[in-house]
């Protein structure tokens, strides 16, 4: 099973691929804090997309579990699984947890 | 050397009509053919790739471009044209007909697009072609559905080309007029000659005319072409 550690570092390496076409002043930090969604985000909304598409595809790919970032589960969570990059990792190993 | 040398291709619906004469086209062009359809492949080729797949399943189109993501280093072009036609008065319609043609007609070839452009996105380059029919501008009795996932189609690829724009990928449909193939054997002959008398240009399409138009949307120089509709013989 995928740890909090390994999702991050998905997670991390499509942060990468997004900063590798951004101008270095607009560059997303690579922290667990990095806020992802919302008024004070790092990202733009095309930005949140790429990002989202690539870890989908990384979990896929790499995990062997098709995981749904966008659906009504992820949607309605207290926290928003985009607040940061902990969230995010904390949904994706919760929704790989679940057979 | 070919036109596409070297590109990957996917065909929906290979296996027959508009899809085996696109297929055939791109194999002779060079391109390798990623074909899917429900059915085996009818194409042997050492550059054709069979998926048998029900892209109307949207589980379906998952696994199919897991494959293709392990399998393929680029997708450079798509050709949406799996289609299903039911021509039938709207009162006595069968439902699940209905069903069936917004499944396959409009909802896959969003699916197949949206899943190709994540391939795309990384090459920053790709053509996505959606095949339409002059049902839509025709708006032939008993076509009600068919015509009306034909006229989403258009949308959808307009909305899709401003989406992928942003990495060079451009989205156009072609319009295509009564070209002999099974879809159009089930229906009554006398019916489509006299919709084909009343065109513009009052015959029926021949394979080069769609081939044509083929070409000029999946062109490198065509680059600067996105969410356009070609109708052909003269429908607009």
């Amino acid at each position: 099973m995928a740890s909090q550690a390994d999702v991050i570092e998905i997670i991390y390496r499509a942060l990468r691929s997004l900063n590798e076409e951004l101008e270095e002043d607009k560059r997303v930090a690579l922290a667990p804090d990095t806020r992802l969604f919302g008024p004070d985000a790092s990202l733009d909304s095309l930005s949140l997309v790429s990002v989202i598409v690539d870890v989908e595809t990384a979990v896929a790919d790499e995990l062997g579990r098709a995981v749904s970032l966008t659906d009504d589960t992820a949607m309605t969570q207290e926290v928003s699984p985009f607040s940061n990059v902990t969230t995010l990792a904390d949904y994706i190993v919760r929704q790989l947890g679940q057979g | 050397m070919g036109q596409y040398d070297g590109k990957n291709v996917i065909v929906t619906g290979s296996s027959r009509g508009v899809g085996e004469l696109l297929t055939r086209h791109f194999l002779d062009g060079g391109a390798t053919v990623i074909g899917v359809a429900r059915g085996p492949a009818r194409c042997e080729h050492e550059r054709y790739r069979h998926h048998p797949a029900d892209i109307a399943e949207p589980a379906e189109v998952q696994k199919l471009f897991a494959s293709l993501r392990t399998s393929v280093k680029s997708i450079d072009i798509v050709i949406n044209n799996a289609a299903v036609l039911t021509s039938q008065y709207a009162m006595i319609m069968p439902a699940g007909a209905a069903q069936a043609m917004v499944n396959l007609n409009l909802l896959a070839p969003f699916l197949v697009a949206r899943e190709a452009a994540k391939l795309m996105r990384k090459a920053k380059a790709g053509r996505i072609i959606n095949i339409s029919s002059m049902a839509v501008s025709l708006e032939p009795e008993g076509d009600s559905v068919y015509a009306a996932c034909k006229a989403g189609l258009t949308t959808l690829s307009n909305i899709l080309a401003k989406e992928f724009a942003s990495f060079n990928v451009t989205c156009n449909t072609l319009g295509i007029t009564a070209i002999e193939t099974d879809m159009l054997k089930q229906l009554p002959r006398d019916k489509i000659d006299a919709v084909v008398a009343r065109l513009p240009i009052p015959r029926y399409a021949t394979a080069d005319d769609i081939l044509n138009v083929i070409d000029f949307f999946a062109s490198e120089r065509s680059g600067y072409v996105t969410a356009q509709t070609i109708y052909l013989g003269g429908v607009h």
